[in-house]
């Protein structure tokens, strides 16, 4: 695909990415799609095959990878300034906002009818995150049902030993996510499989 | 007494071994609670603020940041989840020389099973906050199917849970 619109100027590429993070709720998947209307569809400064790419070195980025998404775009359409401004677009807003709803919360945490709300609202939270998860681990199912019910096990063993290790042994996230790489080196390489989320880009907030 | 730069680098350390917006909790559940300076309670609200808030999912942390720390916390938290985010362009740079290697391949499999089993420990710490009982374990419950379906918008699951909560707790 040929790219046709001319760079971005300042004060567009900020107003694109804080319309996208004030427009992003209910995490990764909205914001993607948001991302991928405004710089693919609607202006032409990427293509679908680059935004992919673009993609998988996220996902390969520690942290939120919407964030690095934010980094990699602005560094393409606008260098040094491309990414400062895509970041203080995307962040600045949003991230306002947060703490404006968290101080008017720290006003009225002492209503009853705030603290119930609240207890409905915390645990409906943990079941949304509970899906999020199940996003994760999709892929890593599959793959592990395609190579066996000994690879399928052994993934569910290693996610559920992580799990198990910091709730219960209060194990150190960094010990626990360095083990699991080792493990995984170990285990898996011998299989030589297509990049994981190849194609697999939502719900990755 | 929070000391500023233990504080920031507590928020670093869990941000750079984490991925997507909600792993880093464990690490910080750990650390701030044994310094002292969060309360259990600071994690469900934080949480719970940050999804009726807009932005990328990460941004919780800011709100527990604000909960912690106040402006300070907030602002602390925010450079923290951006630093990690910027080494995207130390990856773009070797990424296609190491793309192929097995062991690469393997190394992130594992951590990706890892980063499921710590949205496990989210999900068990989001449900063993104060004021969660069984009433809340059905909404839990609840928000998962509605959510799983795909068809309710978040903002609408959270609005409905908020209202049962008002119900079941008022």
């Amino acid at each position: 695909m040929k790219l046709q619109d001319p760079r971005p100027g300042k004060w567009q590429l900020f107003r694109i990415w804080a319309s996208i993070g004030l427009q992003s709720f209910g995490g990764g998947a909205s914001t993607t799609f948001l991302i991928q209307r405004a710089f693919i569809e609607k202006h032409k400064w990427l293509s679908m095959e680059e935004f992919i790419y673009l993609w998988n070195l996220c996902i390969l980025t520690p942290g939120i990878n919407l964030v690095a998404l934010t980094v990699i775009i602005g560094k393409k359409l606008g260098g040094t300034w491309g990414i400062a401004i895509s970041l203080a677009g995307m962040l600045l807003p949003s991230a306002a906002i947060t703490c404006l709803l968290t101080a008017i919360f720290l006003q009225i945490e002492n209503v009853a009818a705030v603290q119930a709300v609240f207890r409905g609202i915390i645990p409906a939270t943990g079941g949304i995150m509970l899906l999020v998860g199940l996003n994760f681990a999709l892929p890593l199912i599959r793959k592990g049902y395609k190579e066996g019910i000994f690879f399928l096990f052994l993934s569910g063993a290693i996610t559920l030993t992580c799990a198990f290790a910091v709730i219960f042994l209060k194990l150190s996230v960094i010990i626990v996510i360095l083990g699991a790489a080792i493990l995984g080196t170990f285990l898996f390489s011998s299989k030589s499989t297509p990049p994981l989320y190849e194609n697999d880009q939502e719900e990755q907030a | 007494m929070i000391n500023p730069f233990l504080y920031f680098l507590l928020f670093l350390k869990a941000s750079l071994f984490s991925t997507g917006g909600f792993s880093n909790l464990p690490s910080l559940h750990q650390d701030l609670i044994g310094n002292g300076w969060a309360k259990e309670s600071d994690f469900g609200q934080s949480i719970a603020i940050g999804q009726i808030s807009p932005g990328p999912n990460g941004l919780w942390v800011i709100s527990l940041g604000y909960l912690t720390y106040g402006l300070t916390g907030a602002l602390l938290a925010l450079i923290a989840i951006t630093i990690p985010a910027l080494l995207v362009l130390a990856i773009s740079a070797g990424y296609s020389r190491i793309e192929h290697q097995t062991w690469v391949q393997g190394a992130m499999r594992g951590v990706s099973l890892a980063v499921v089993g710590l949205l496990l420990a989210v999900v068990w710490t989001i449900l063993h906050q104060p004021g969660v009982d069984w009433k809340g374990a059905l909404i839990a419950a609840g928000a998962f199917g509605l959510a799983l379906s795909r068809k309710v918008n978040i903002l609408i699951i959270l609005g409905l849970a908020g209202l049962a909560g008002y119900f079941l707790y008022r």
